[in-house]
């Protein structure tokens, strides 16, 4: 084969490669004409038959007629797409024939050029390179420049949105000012206190109702935040008093009946579920609840079961548009409330945080960023004189958070070096001065309640750690389902004892008499000396325990999650005092005031007494 | 001849038309009983196998290297190519490719939590370490976005002197661009728009196909349009190659001057001998010299400001910059549910507050990054200017380490023999 036949070969080989690519191409073009023309699944047919649908909802064989038209239209568009993907390759196989078919045609008929003798002038063409390069350099800088002035920064703009936002919230008289009316000073003065206190904050109150006048400073003086005192003698946090589960409340009765209404004083039904427990500060009573839409705090008469006030934890800036996805059994309204008398806080699982005061009037409110948190965040508030301590460990960043009672302005954020966690603080009174407690994988730590430093902490917890820790007999106690029960001295944060024979996960442990009480989920109840971990009792009964134990009256309160009440003897031999039915499913934690136990299944909170 | 022009020129009209056709309607979603095909392409490779490739890069440049230096074949290279283009770029499909990997080496730089294996680096380096001893051998036969170019050249122009420069200064740009990019975590440019990758996975969005197609039809006539005028990686390549200890030359021993070689680069890679006139009129060019590096600075300065002027606007390639900003423009947009951008944002749970803030963080970061960018424009401009008054004088027809991509075409032309030991 001479090089004129090489070239006659290249030459038909390119053009019936060119063809056949051409015809490949166009007939990927009739099957794109063809789909467009014909979309199976929006069909006049098609939309018929689902209108018809619309009309007669019960009618099956349309139904399957629908079916079949849309398995048909499926069946067309992966036809189409297989098609389209072949003919891709064979035109891809073609292009390359075609193209390397034209390579060799090209090579075989080149021939040595004779060179030309100057090419181009090189100093010409240096210069006119020169002309270019800086036409083009200044076109692309002032292009680029002049493009900088159709750009407007839209994000300095969200920030005159913030201020405004901000300046209309202060312009709101209902939000900046706390007026301390008559209800606070029943609140207050229907509390069992110590003395020393409560006439400071009457005196103010009675100044104000006396002399109009002197409203204004009454009005802007800071209300008496209450002492440790007050705190004991009302249930303002989750699990009673800075979180430990005991409550000195007496004549709580041991003996009711939910299905027939035995000693059940009243029962409520509130707008909205969560699994957040009672709070109390006097007569008033405070939970939350929630779903996708809304969130809202609720105020009851203790006495009466009467919803005082409702209120929407609603316009607050930085709230997500779409609350986030929690699972069902954590909601978005687990977390449990925190009063001081003064005010009610409240956060949920949006990152929301608000305060009312006892009247129902919004103090503040603040979102402290969407939790990222698979269940849903569920820790709990808890206060000590100006600060509210949030326990805001998430996926994206864990740390502990005082903000001003007040304000909720942050006073002073600690990170940690932690994982998620569902558990809530505590605060515990060691030599002299208030530690948060917090208990989350893999440790246990406390922090100054002044300053937020860290003074100790240990690890020894892992996974999902669910309850809260307990302080009593100078001892911290933590545990997790599939990790250790702890004893933590935290005047140093050495580890007293550890044991791992009963574990829970989800209800928190109780401190009293020199005893520990653990509930596990599996339905056993375990009581250890607090002091040296020995295991005193067991009681393995019923179908599991979410709702904490906790002390009042000088007995052990435990709900089981078939809604029944066992209350023990605080004693290191097992003693069951009583059992009682209340006839609705329990996980949360009953409050106690006054001679009564006040206790939430989902929307129906409950009041148990004489 | 006619024939070949008017079925190149209906395959081109045709083309959009038959790619457009290829995503009509989306994805099926059943309840059950379906998995949905994997979307990464192409999927994740075992990591012996990632060592796997490193191993046939390195063949593949140790090879490319012997050819064109020692074994001076460019039918070797060819078909070398032909072996990258199979595997790396329909086998592997195209990725990861050593032109992309700058920019996972710039994020694992910038962003800690971001880490890259030792087969990225070693896709970055060993290009770049080759060119500094061998010349851009990888471009000759290891890069898959070089070698399909290389193979559809048909009939080759040369480009005039003014417009290879003037256009050479937008691999800089771009590089500046996608390390500015990579470095605040926006986006990888190179890759989303490599105009070659879709053809080696036969899937692309249509523009990114049409692109390719476009590259390659303009190929058969500029050689290799990407790597001269685009390829980020190739400016770092050019930096190493032109300190080449070894580089290929275009005759195996004397050059007779017999001028055969000049027409042989498709690249307009081939360094003449200088022109006396040319010598002596840069003399009196010493003036303009010393204009150009005095306006070096300027240049640097006018980039910087003008970087820092324009990091509002490039900014907005970031998903949240570009999110945040328009939700504060159209606040309504959180009502339309086929803004998938704004729904999937709203079913995030996130809040606009750490929405903006993030956005503000972004932006702070192409502020500093803009400025950089924009420094480093200026100074490629001044130094280009710069370097059009520097004469180096050369005797011989030789290739231009910087620019010459080893493909070993010029060997063919000389006529003077490879001398025998």
């Amino acid at each position: 084969m001479n090089d004129s036949d090489k070239i006659r070969l290249a030459s038909n080989v390119a053009v019936v490669a060119g063809i056949f690519c051409a015809v490949v191409s166009l007939l990927l073009l009739l099957n794109f004409f063809q789909l467009t023309k014909s979309d199976p699944l929006e069909s006049e047919v098609m939309q018929s038959m689902i209108e018809r649908l619309g009309r007669e909802p019960q009618n099956a064989e349309l139904k399957q007629d629908i079916r079949h038209l849309d398995l048909l239209a499926r069946k067309a568009y992966f036809t189409s797409q297989w098609q389209v993907n072949t003919g891709s390759y064979l035109l891809l196989f073609g292009a390359l024939v075609f193209a390397l078919a034209l390579r060799v045609y090209f090579s075989l008929k080149s021939r040595i050029e004779i060179p030309d003798q100057i090419v181009e002038n090189e100093l010409k063409a240096r210069i006119l390179s020169q002309k270019w390069l800086l036409a083009g350099g200044v076109f692309v800088l002032v292009l680029t420049f002049a493009a900088t002035f159709a750009t407007k920064d839209y994000l300095k703009m969200y920030h005159v949105d913030e201020t405004l936002v901000a300046d209309v919230a202060s312009a709101d008289p209902g939000i900046e000012v706390i007026e301390v009316g008559s209800e606070t000073a029943a609140a207050l003065s229907g509390a069992e206190t110590s003395s020393e206190e409560v006439p400071a904050a009457t005196a103010e109150v009675a100044a104000s109702d006396a002399a109009p006048a002197q409203v204004a400073e009454a009005v802007t003086a800071a209300p008496a935040l209450p002492d440790a005192a007050q705190i004991r003698a009302n249930f303002p946090s989750f699990r009673g008093p800075f979180g430990n589960g005991v409550s000195g409340h007496r004549n709580i009765p041991v003996d009711f009946d939910g299905p027939s209404g035995k000693n059940i004083l009243w029962k409520a039904t509130l707008p909205m579920s969560g699994y957040n427990s009672p709070v109390i500060w006097g007569n008033r009573l405070f939970v939350s609840g929630a779903n996708a839409q809304k969130r809202e705090v609720y105020c009851i008469d203790r006495n009466s079961g009467k919803i005082l006030w409702t209120r929407a934890a609603d316009n607050i800036p930085g709230s997500p548009a779409t609350a986030p996805r929690t699972t069902e059994d954590t909601g978005l309204a687990a977390p449990t409330l925190y009063t001081d008398g003064i005010r009610v806080y409240a956060i949920f699982g949006t990152g929301d945080v608000i305060a009312f005061d006892m009247e129902g009037n919004r103090v503040w409110a603040r979102n402290l960023g969407v939790p990222d948190n698979h269940y849903g965040h569920s820790s709990s508030l808890i206060g000590w004189k100006d600060k509210l301590f949030v326990q805001y460990d998430t996926n994206r960043g864990q740390k502990l958070l005082a903000l001003n009672v007040a304000t909720g302005e942050t006073v002073w954020e600690t990170p940690r070096s932690v994982k998620i966690s569902w558990a809530s603080p505590i605060l515990a009174n060691v030599g002299g001065k208030y530690q948060v407690i917090l208990a989350t994988d893999p440790t246990v730590a406390g922090y100054d309640a002044e300053t937020g430093k860290e003074l100790w902490s240990v690890r020894g917890l892992m996974g999902e750690v669910g309850p809260s820790p307990a302080f009593g007999e100078g001892l911290v106690f933590a545990t997790q389902e599939y990790a250790t029960l702890m004893a933590i001295n935290p005047a140093n944060g050495q580890i007293v004892w550890k044991d791992d024979e009963y574990l829970s996960e989800v209800a928190s442990p109780v401190v009293a008499n020199g005893m520990v009480f653990l509930a596990t989920s599996y339905g056993v109840l375990v009581c250890y000396d607090a002091k040296t971990g020995s295991k005193l009792w067991e009681h393995d009964d019923g179908p599991g325990y979410y709702s904490s134990p906790v002390v009042a009256d000088n007995k052990l309160f435990i709900f089981d999650l078939d809604g029944r009440l066992q209350v023990y003897a605080l004693e290191r031999e097992k003693k069951l005092l009583g059992e009682s039915n209340l006839g609705a499913k329990i996980s949360s934690t009953p409050a106690f005031a006054d001679g009564r136990m006040y206790v939430r299944a989902g929307t129906t909170l409950y009041c148990i007494g004489k | 001849m006619k024939k070949l022009i008017y079925i190149l020129l209906s395959l081109y009209l045709l083309m959009p038309a038959v790619l457009y056709g290829q995503q009509r309607f989306p994805k099926p979603e059943f309840d059950s009983g379906y998995e949905q095909p994997d979307v990464i392409a192409p999927e994740p490779r075992a990591m012996g196998l990632e060592y796997f490739d490193v191993l046939v890069l390195l063949g593949v440049l140790s090879l490319a290297s012997w050819l064109a230096l020692k074994k001076r074949s460019r039918q070797g290279i060819l078909w070398l190519s032909i072996f990258t283009l199979v595997y790396f770029g329909f086998y592997r499909e195209g990725c990861i490719c050593s032109v992309g990997s700058i920019q996972n080496l710039v994020l694992s730089f910038a962003d800690p939590a971001y880490v890259i294996s030792a087969t990225v680096l070693l896709l970055f380096l060993l290009p770049l370490i080759f060119a500094l001893f061998f010349g851009r051998t990888f471009c000759a036969a290891g890069c898959p976005l070089g070698v399909i170019q290389d193979l559809v050249i048909i009939q080759p122009v040369s480009l005039p002197f003014w417009l290879r420069k003037t256009l050479g200064l937008i691999p800089y740009i771009y590089l500046a661009l996608a390390v500015l990019y990579a470095a605040t975590g926006t986006d990888f440019i190179i890759c989303r728009y490599d105009p070659f990758v879709g053809i080696y996975r036969m899937d692309a969005p249509y523009t990114m196909i049409v692109l390719g197609v476009a590259f390659l039809l303009m190929g058969m006539f500029v050689g290799r349009p990407y790597c001269r005028f685009f390829c980020p990686y190739g400016v770092l390549l050019k930096w190493m190659s032109k300190f080449s200890r070894w580089h290929l030359t275009i005759t195996p021993a004397h050059c007779i001057q017999c001028k055969l070689c000049t027409t042989s680069c498709p690249f307009d890679a081939i360094d003449y001998p200088s022109e006396e006139k040319a010598i002596a009129g840069s003399r009196a060019g010493a003036k303009k010299f010393v204009v150009y590096a005095v306006l070096v600075p300027v240049w640097v300065l006018a980039g910087a400001f003008v970087g820092m002027k324009s990091h509002t606007m490039l900014s907005r390639s970031n998903q949240d910059v570009y999110l945040a900003e328009l939700l504060i423009k159209h606040p309504e947009v959180k009502s339309d549910p086929d803004n998938l951008d704004v729904q999937t944002f709203l079913s995030s749970g996130r809040t606009m507050e750490t929405l903006v803030e993030d956005a503000r963080i972004v932006r702070k970061k192409f502020y500093t990054g803009s400025i950089i960018a924009g420094a480093f424009i200026g100074l490629v401009i001044a130094m280009t200017l710069l370097n059009q008054v520097i004469y180096r004088r050369r005797t011989d027809y030789q290739p231009n380490p910087g620019d010459c991509y080893s493909c070993g075409r010029c060997m063919d032309y000389c006529p003077v023999e490879k001398p025998k030991k």
